[in-house]
């Protein structure tokens, strides 16, 4: 195979100059003083400069949000009309995100309706912009044998943020009816015999594919996240989603049949139902971390002197769309720094053709019409040329969104 | 001296740091396989053939040959360290040194972090 580019007057031996990782000098971009330490997509800071300039496109992304309504020309106070959740992974970006958001909003200023008697008056900037701050995490171990349960790890590292309660999870309470009611869920009663754990493993082992598994087990922590915000009378619940996880759930989310929802993918407005909806009662999905890369969490977990608790690999994962795409965009983002955030970019100009006709029962995301017209046409059903008899049984699949019917139902090619 | 974070450390016998000593002179092609005899004395060039000055390249090659324990493809990928991990020289981003070719110098150190724990 010729090894040559071809241009006749180019020496044969003559070596491509590697690309530079970084723009001008080494010099910080923002103190133009102290040498830089750090590289972010080719721009050079220093280690001074990094952390304020972490917190204040943090503090960018969240703060527009905490408003029920958006601001008007005028800028307002914060005032959020409910609690904040954040859910804790054990990730970079969770322990990242926890560890921002109470030295900014929590540990920083006073609880919301006292007064400090000595300063000159109430200072909406030096008060907490929540009441009440709670940390979520759902433990996964139930899932597959042999995990080990983190919890008590993650209950040591949340722990040392006061004034944050810490709420653990278990999957497994998303088959628990006693846990449903607990959040004000009344559910219709059905007879099922076993434990909540034994009916998740059911669940999960009755899945098609092994792409099946960490999408399900994502959209399960989702809801069970979605209402324990609803019933601790939270109007956020943040995620320690950063700029590259962004692009890798994106990316992932369109490969698997979801691209009608990578709106709400990056944020989105909840509520169980229409009624709640019509009450004011929704919770805020943001992603304070979203313009922030990989490299930046890592590089302030490791200044702050951040404890990651990490997460279990799951079983079988390897296979998973999620898992390959995360190969594809951390080797993309090694050579390409700017690729990732153009990803993200590029998918939040995007909008689905059609308006959502409901919402899915089991994702409780917008779903789009003609699902099972569009599978129908796009799969041969029966060898047979007779029109298929519909069936009397009762049937999920009028109810689900393309992404959760796809979930169900696409069987691995092994 | 050497650290790890970010779950990297539990490749490495679950100890954080590492204090090593390399011979100033190093095989051109990151072969570790006849490490010298300890402590090596940085005066003697005990390595035929063509040698270059100990560098970053050749300490991930010589971790990878002689401390990691176990599962050698989540520290390196080809002949560099895999995409995802992080490495700092004396606090310092390892693109802002030239990162592979980088000469190690006495008392240096270099922390490699794992970002893969995802968000």
């Amino acid at each position: 195979m010729s090894t040559s580019c071809g241009n006749p007057n180019a020496e044969s031996d003559a070596l491509m100059p590697r690309r530079r990782k970084f723009d001008r000098s080494k010099l910080c971009i923002k103190c133009k003083i102290n040498q830089g330490n750090i590289v972010i997509r080719h721009a050079v800071y220093c280690k001074d400069c990094f952390l304020p300039m972490m917190y204040n496109k943090i503090k960018r992304t969240i703060e527009p949000t905490i408003n029920p309504t958006p601001e008007g020309p005028r800028k307002k106070n914060l005032n959020p009309s409910g609690n904040l959740v954040i859910a804790f992974s054990g990730g970079l970006g969770s322990t990242v995100l926890l560890d921002v958001i109470y030295r900014g909003y929590f540990s920083s200023r006073r609880p919301r309706g006292e007064t400090n008697t000595l300063s000159e008056g109430k200072d909406p900037k030096k008060e907490r912009v929540w009441k009440e701050g709670k940390v979520c995490y759902v433990e996964v171990c139930g899932a597959f044998h042999g995990m080990r349960d983190r919890t008590d790890d993650v209950r040591r590292i949340v722990e040392r943020y006061d004034d944050l309660e810490f709420v653990p999870l278990r999957i497994e309470d998303a088959f628990d009816e006693s846990w449903w009611e607990s959040v004000d869920l009344i559910l219709s009663p059905c007879s099922r015999n076993g434990t909540p754990l034994s009916a998740l493993c059911n669940y999960l082992s009755s899945l098609p594919a092994p792409t099946a598994i960490p999408s399900t087990l994502q959209t399960l922590t989702r809801l069970l996240l979605l209402h324990t915000a609803l019933s601790t009378h939270s109007s956020h619940l943040a995620l320690g989603t950063c700029l590259t996880s962004l692009s890798i759930s994106l990316v992932s989310l369109v490969a698997q049949g979801g691209g009608f929802n990578l709106k709400e993918e990056v944020q989105e407005e909840w509520s169980p139902d229409s009624l709640s909806r019509s009450k004011g009662r929704s919770v805020r999905v943001v992603r304070p971390l979203k313009d922030i890369v990989m490299k930046e969490c890592a590089m302030y977990a490791w200044w702050k002197g951040l404890e990651i608790v990490g997460q279990e690999t799951w079983p079988g994962a390897r296979q998973g769309i999620s898992r390959i795409t995360k190969d594809f965009i951390i080797g993309l983002e090694k050579d390409y720094p700017s690729t990732v955030s153009t990803i993200a970019r590029t998918c939040a100009k995007l909008s689905p053709k059609d308006h959502a006709v409901g919402t899915c029962i089991l994702c409780n995301r917008p779903a789009q019409p003609g699902v099972q017209e569009w599978k129908n046409r796009i799969s041969i059903r029966s060898l047979s040329t007779d029109p298929p008899v519909s069936s009397e049984k009762a049937s999920l699949a009028p109810y689900l969104c393309y992404a959760c019917h796809t979930t169900l139902t696409s069987k691995s090619s092994k | 001296k050497v650290e790890f974070g970010g779950g990297l450390e539990l490749l490495f016998d679950n100890q954080r740091s590492h204090k090593l000593t390399l011979p100033a002179r190093v095989p051109l092609d990151n072969s570790t396989s006849s490490p010298p005899s300890s402590p090596p004395s940085p005066q003697n060039n005990e390595y035929e053939g063509e040698t270059k000055p100990v560098d970053v390249a050749y300490l991930v090659h010589w971790l990878r040959h002689h401390l990691l324990k176990e599962r050698a493809e989540l520290f390196m990928e080809g002949d560099t360290v895999r995409p995802g991990i992080l490495v700092l020289i004396n606090d310092t981003d390892w693109e802002l040194e030239g990162e592979g070719e980088y000469v190690i110098k006495n008392g240096d150190e270099v922390v490699f972090i794992s970002t893969l724990h995802g968000g």
